[in-house]
């Protein structure tokens, strides 16, 4: 795949799907195997009707207008890409149809029978060790681009990536095959019990015996290819044949990954085998009659009422002692002690607020207009630290004492001793 | 006759397995044939660790179902009864692992199964009062769904722990053949009464009292 991305984005952009029911699914095999017999690669119109009547006749039986159906279901595969017309006609005449890659790959799933087996295996590494000998030889004969071209990077692309596609493409039908020899050894000691023990464990011995026979092929021919590979990829190296040492290097992965499957699926079918063979030994063997479940599921059902609980042994962790520290002995937070008896003495008061109130009275009386002239003349009367609480003071009596009318952002002035203040315009309250 | 491969204590202990091996069954873990090094060690060294643990006051049990595990018969050794959860869960667990539909997963299951399992069997109700009986109270449909599904939850980690199932990624379990120890009451085709009443007599099983949450040691009443 060139670039996942741009596929993803297209299949999306074009809202692409697949929506297939039975009658079209038996459609497409019926075609397929109609083709194989009468040895045609395209079906006319008629071809088309008529299979698909077939078709219909044992999936839906009581359908009517089966005629009418047919069509619609041709141009419904069509709109899939899964039929295409061949013959280029348009509406002019009755047309001509093939099945596409997409149709075939669907077929191929349902209906080809390409599960490995030893002949096969062998047959196929055969054929892709000889052409990968022959690709060998060409490489060693290379003089131009256009000779890498031909002689090594196609038939490695074409002719070898497609024998180990044939490969892999067998390999999952023997997966898929796995998984239904799983499913009928369920299905068996479903049904039978403790008479399905002996055909569960032909079963196990069938499947864990081909996988035996062809991890032992795949290890002693891949061996082969591989050493072949690095062959034709040092030779394209040393003529500084790049595409050519790419094209090698990327059928060795495809080498490792046929490699790799068989030592994959033999250690799954040897866990598989050990558990299957331990649960007929001391499940099946020992319950003969199946009473077991049936007892547990009684017991589970009633535990509320008789509870019981198994014991098992527990000791405690061995207790790990921290390591001892020096203390640092801190002081505790405390304030100074004052005695109770201490004498009290007399403090005139502090008239210092009051006398600023009044002053204050007396500049709003006398119509002072802002509050800067308030404070610049009060602010020398009073010591320095306290000036900047004391305009604070000063700004909330004139508040309480007159009307305060600003501007929306009020200006800033500067008043005596270095100190900045906002101004406020000033206009007497009217007295009751 | 092939010759043994431990012939004396000293041997055991001096392998590197001893320590992993002897941890794990002070803590109450079962080893199963499916640890293929650890089961083996025990099997080659089994009359001696017999033996050695004996002086515990303990006993190294082997079942049949291929498993191993050690029963404190004295005071000398810790040991701890099951939670309600854990009996409730182990049981359901031991369910699917005779269920010929685990065999074709390779003894895979799911939570929800164990969740289901146990909603049908023991009923939704009884569960949820089984499981929080140290919240009191009613509780709303929902949030008492939540408790049961952390309760389940937290006995599973511990029956992991006690090598009864190993919790894979996501929802995934995979059962193991001591799971099967949960059924040991009912074995067999006589009556389960006494069967339980065997466990309790080799100090296998107590006597459990939900109410208290606790559980207690039945008297001999022989």
């Amino acid at each position: 795949m060139e670039d996942v991305h741009r596929t993803l984005g297209a299949l999306h952009r074009g809202n692409t799907r697949l929506q297939l029911d039975t009658t079209d699914l038996c459609f497409l095999v019926a075609l397929r195997a109609r083709g194989e017999v009468s040895a045609v690669a395209s079906f006319e119109d008629e071809m088309l009707v008529d299979v698909f009547e077939q078709v219909c006749d044992l999936t839906d039986p009581a359908a009517p207008n089966k005629r009418k159906r047919a069509t619609h279901a041709i141009e419904r595969l069509r709109e899939q890409r899964l039929l295409a017309r061949v013959d280029g006609a348009g509406l002019m005449r009755a047309g001509e149809y093939a099945m596409t890659r997409l149709g075939a790959a669907i077929v191929d799933f349902y209906a080809a029978d390409e599960k490995l087996t030893r002949e096969s295996l062998s047959l196929l590494s055969n054929i892709l060790l000889s052409q990968l000998a022959e690709v060998r030889a060409a490489a060693r004969g290379c003089d131009s681009p256009d000779a890498w071209q031909t002689r090594v990077i196609e038939p490695l692309r074409v002719t070898v990536g497609d024998l180990v596609g044939g490969i892999e493409r067998r390999q999952r039908g023997m997966d898929a095959q796995q998984e239904e020899v799983q499913a009928r050894i369920g299905e068996l000691l479903r049904h039978d019990w403790f008479s399905a023990i002996a055909a569960c464990e032909e079963l196990l011995e069938d499947t864990a015996a081909t996988l035996q026979e062809l991890n032992q092929v795949l290890m002693r021919d891949t061996g082969l290819m591989l050493a072949l590979l690095q062959e034709i990829e040092q030779t394209a190296a040393t003529a500084a044949a790049h595409a050519a040492e790419a094209a090698s290097h990327t059928v060795a992965e495809q080498v490792e990954r046929v490699a790799a499957w068989g030592g994959e699926r033999q250690r799954a079918w040897s866990d598989y085998y050990q558990y299957v063979q331990r649960y007929l030994r001391t499940v099946v063997r020992l319950d003969p009659q199946r009473a077991l479940s049936q007892r547990l599921r009684d017991q589970l059902a009633g535990w509320l009422d008789l509870p019981f609980a198994l014991c098992v042994a527990e000791v405690p962790s061995i207790r790990l002692l921290r390591e001892l520290e020096a203390r640092v002995e801190r002081a505790p937070v405390e304030r100074p002690r004052r005695s109770l008896d201490d004498t009290l003495s007399v403090e005139p008061p502090d008239a210092t607020p009051v006398a600023l109130e009044a002053r204050v009275r007396e500049f709003l009386d006398d119509r002072t207009t802002s509050l800067s002239e308030v404070i610049r003349a009060l602010l020398p009367d009073i010591p320095e630290p306290e000036r900047f609480k004391a305009i604070g003071r000063i700004a909330a009596l004139v508040a309480q004492g007159a009307h305060v009318t600003q501007e929306l952002v009020p200006p800033w002035t500067a008043v005596p001793h270095n100190l900045e203040i906002q101004d406020w315009n000033l206009e007497p309250k009217e007295s009751v | 006759m092939t010759e043994a491969l431990y012939r004396t204590l000293e041997a055991v202990v001096q392998d590197d397995l001893f320590p992993t091996v002897d941890l794990a069954l002070r803590e109450g873990r079962h080893i199963a044939s499916d640890e293929l090094a650890e089961y083996a060690f025990i099997r080659e060294a089994q009359p001696l660790l017999e033996q050695f643990y004996r002086r515990y006051g303990c006993e190294l049990v082997q079942v049949n179902d291929g498993y191993f595990y050690l029963r404190p018969t004295g005071d000398r050794l810790g040991r701890r009864h099951l939670s309600a959860g854990e009996m409730l869960v182990g049981q359901a667990l031991a369910l699917l692992y005779l269920d010929p539909a685990t065999v074709q997963s390779g003894g895979g299951a799911l939570r929800g199964q164990v969740v289901e399992l146990l909603d049908n069997l023991v009923g939704k109700d009884k569960l949820v009062s089984a499981l929080n009986r140290r919240r009191s109270g009613k509780k709303a449909e929902r949030i008492a769904q939540e408790l049961v599904r952390r309760e389940i939850d937290l006995a599973l980690r511990s029956l992991a722990r006690l090598g009864f199932v190993e919790l894979m990624e996501g929802e995934r379990l995979r059962l193991r053949p001591s799971i099967l120890r949960f059924a040991d009451p009912v074995r067999g085709l006589g009556d389960p009464a006494a069967g339980l009443q065997r466990l309790i007599e080799r100090r296998d099983a107590v006597l459990a009292d939900l109410e208290a949450g606790d559980a207690h040691e039945e008297e001999d009443s022989g």
